[in-house]
């Protein structure tokens, strides 16, 4: 094996389906370590991607390499761990059972599987479901079961697809933990999702993708920086919709998110965010935030995502 | 090799431990126990008391007779025999059109009803002497048991009656005719065995049904776990790790352990009860019967040549079976799509029978050669007559190829099929999975 600066390389790659091209002409490159988000709407191709990384599907054109060797090949698969999109584990078998198994498929020793499931069980808080059958837990204690299926082997290089949907904030809490700390121990966790959020408060770089096609590449910070502008971040606290007019104002503020109870946009070219807050509070709107700030990963995906994403044909999106 | 261990380990424990597997395994003796005791059961107990009016038109002393011999049938054995017929004789005279109309309407009745009843009506005359044809009207004429009770009573008595008329010496006729019978004895390499035809009959069409059910029940559980995986979506977890081939080996390899096992027991279990059967009919006080043991005794040699061609032939039909289940998406599309298989699965089974009939013809000889055939065939083959040492191992050769091609070409349907979701396959689909690189 060679320390290759890039564990994961995708190079020029298309897919298509019957009808429509899932992934098209994509390249994007997963250097060593940290956490690489791949971001984009549904039906963007994320998972087609990944798949194809994986070694599951095969792309129609182009190259990928992982760990410096073509695709994921399965004598790789114990350097790997990986989380699909469609969660599955054997219904009927118990939970302890299931991680030795899974952990034996990626070539550890059954004891050693065991101990280190057991673990990761009292980790997460299932030691007491280890001898339940799968069928008898909950979704969300299913997902953490597969997710340690994933982890167990200490594999180098964690892909996870969708990790964190369906999970309610103290599991999802949990598991993104166990997601950066994979990653300080110097491991490279590629996760995708489309909850701009958790990318942003988690990832080091990131591409997005949209209609199979790559939009942004690049490292966070960078991404931000390009994207420019100063925007203004608010959250009210009454009479939120006397803002609408001020908010409407194209003289102060460009490119406007009203979320409601909150809203993003940019400052316009010249424009003073102190205008803009005399503005607000003569017109007796309450605000607890008003910050001057740089552009939220989400507004950045809306801006560069949105039009394209709206414009897409409705088969395209339907295939997720 | 670590690897398909973890999923033979997987596919055997999970299946053993099933519910449903305890309860096959454990109704299988039972069964057969009640195969040994129920026909002694129903022999001793069969029904007794069948109340018959003999209208008698005949002359002489042949109604007399007729109403003795019926009187002496009994059911059951020893002191636990009960007469099977109430015979009432009614002399008719030439007119038993009359007397015969006049019973009909008592026939189904109860002595409690008030009247003299009957079950059966039973007209003895010359015509029946002479042509052979007896008439008998009741309630009863269905049962095939009632009715060849009475024709092999009344047979004899016929003859005897017509051969007297004749002026022949019945007692002399009777000896002169006794049917032959054919005591055999099987010779196995030269030496006299205590195997009687009907044993080594019973043997080669048991191997038959052995593998043809565990094929039925086992070969679509490798199909119906497959179809699981995919629904379950477990499969791409898998495929991530394992190599398909790995997958489909472990699984195939898995379930016919469970198979073998369940198998061994139910062959235990039937070996102890049969063997003990005298103990065991005694203790719950059921007459035995006269015959041997249920159980042919079955030789090292033939249970090695067995196991070996059941074990080939269970892999190769439960490789099929697992291509099938990678190609279909629920059971229901199983139901077509396991068809082909099956239609093989058939015609080794029944090709066994061809060869009860004639072990040593040419199409027992080429059938060998025919791999998904040979498994059925060859034990068959062997149990039944000697197969040169060199032809089996020419048999064991071309199975073993025709196992590796089947094996092959099924874990190339299998790899891609395991990853289709939506439609089943079409045959051009499968046909280019397996030419695709």
């Amino acid at each position: 094996m060679t320390m290759s600066e890039n564990v994961i390389t995708v190079d020029r790659v298309t897919k298509r389906f019957a009808g429509h091209t899932a992934v098209s002409d994509l390249s994007l490159t997963v250097p060593r370590g940290g956490i690489f988000g791949l971001l984009g709407p549904n039906g963007a191709g994320k998972s087609t991607s990944i798949r194809m990384m994986m070694n599951i599907i095969m792309p129609d054109e182009g190259r990928i390499s992982v760990l410096g060797e073509p695709s994921a090949s399965r004598d790789l698969s114990h350097r790997i761990g990986y989380l699909p999109e469609e969660r599955g584990l054997y219904p009927k078998m118990r939970v302890l059972d299931q991680l030795s198994f899974l952990g034996e498929a990626k070539g550890i020793k059954r004891s050693i599987a065991r101990e280190k499931a057991g673990a990761w069980l009292a980790r997460l808080g299932l030691q007491d479901w280890a001898m339940k059958k799968v069928q008898d837990l909950s979704k969300g204690m299913q997902q953490k079961t597969q997710f340690i299926g994933a982890l167990l082997h200490d594999p180098e290089l964690v892909v996870l697809d969708e990790p964190f949907s369906g999970l309610d904030p103290v599991n999802s809490q949990v598991m993104r933990e166990v997601v950066v700390e994979v990653a300080r121990q110097g491991r490279t966790v590629l996760f995708s999702t489309h909850i701009m959020e958790q990318a942003e408060k988690m990832c080091d770089r990131i591409v997005i993708i949209a209609r199979g096609k790559k939009v942004v590449d690049g490292p966070l910070a960078d991404i931000k920086r390009e994207f420019g502008g100063r925007h203004v971040a608010l959250s009210f606290t009454r009479n939120a919709e006397r803002a609408a007019p001020i908010l409407a104002d194209r003289r102060l503020l460009t490119r406007v998110e009203d979320h409601g109870a909150t809203a993003e946009a940019e400052l316009a070219e010249g424009a003073d965010p102190e205008n803009l807050l005399t503005s607000l509070v003569q017109a007796g709107v309450g605000l607890s935030r008003f910050e001057v700030r740089e552009p939220s990963l989400q507004s950045i995906f809306i801006a560069k995502v949105g039009a394209d994403a709206t414009s897409a044909p409705a088969s395209e999106v339907a295939h997720a | 090799m670590h690897k398909v261990f973890a999923v033979i380990r997987r596919e055997f424990v999970e299946r053993v431990r099933t519910r449903a597997f305890l309860l096959t395994t454990l109704l299988g003796p039972l069964f057969f126990g009640g195969l040994i005791i129920l026909p002694a059961l129903l022999l001793s107990r069969g029904n007794t008391g069948v109340r018959v009016a003999i209208v008698d038109a005949s002359e002489g002393e042949f109604g007399q007779r007729v109403a003795d011999a019926l009187g002496k049938v009994t059911v059951g054995r020893g002191e636990k025999a009960t007469a099977k017929y109430e015979v009432t004789r009614i002399r008719s005279g030439a007119d038993s059109k009359a007397v015969l109309d006049s019973l009909v309407p008592l026939t189904g009745l109860q002595e409690a009803d008030g009247a003299p009843g009957f079950d059966g009506i039973l007209v003895v005359d010359e015509d029946g002497i002479a042509s052979g044809r007896m008439r008998y009207f009741g309630e009863n004429v269905a049962s095939q048991e009632d009715m060849g009770s009475l024709r092999s009573t009344l047979t004899p008595l016929v003859v005897t009656e017509r051969l007297r008329r004749a002026g022949v010496d019945p007692t002399v006729a009777l000896r002169a005719t006794t049917p032959l019978g054919l005591e055999t004895r099987k010779i196995t390499q030269g030496k006299l065995t205590e195997e009687s035809g009907g044993a080594v009959f019973a043997l080669a069409y048991a191997m038959g049904i052995i593998l043809y059910m565990a094929l039925l029940l086992y070969g679509t559980q490798v199909m119906t776990s497959v179809i699981e995986e995919k629904s379950n979506r477990i499969i791409e977890v898998l495929v991530s790790s394992l190599t398909p081939f790995q997958m489909m080996l472990g699984k195939v390899v898995g379930v016919g352990l469970v198979s073998l096992t369940q198998i061994s027991i139910w062959a235990g279990a039937a070996y102890l009860l049969s063997s003990n059967r005298v103990a065991i009919m005694s203790a719950l006080g059921i007459p035995i019967p006269a015959t041997g043991g249920l159980l042919p005794t079955m030789s090292a040699d033939l249970l090695v040549v067995f196991l070996f061609f059941f074990v080939l032939g269970f892999l190769l039909f439960s490789s099929l079976y697992a291509a099938v289940g990678s190609m279909c998406n629920t059971i229901q599309d199983t139901q077509q799509a396991q068809f082909p298989v099956l239609m093989v699965v058939m015609v080794g089974f029944f090709s066994t029978f061809a060869l009860l009939n004639d072990p040593s013809s040419s199409f027992a000889q080429i059938a060998g050669y025919i791999p998904p055939l040979a498994p059925f065939v060859v034990p068959v083959r062997y149990s039944l007559s000697p197969i040169p040492v060199v032809q089996l191992l020419l048999y064991a050769a071309t199975t073993i190829i025709g196992l590796l091609a089947i094996v092959w070409v099924s874990s190339r349907i299998y790899r891609v099929g395991i990853l289709m979701y939506g439609k089943r396959a079409s045959v051009k689909d499968v046909a280019r999975w397996i030419a695709a690189g």
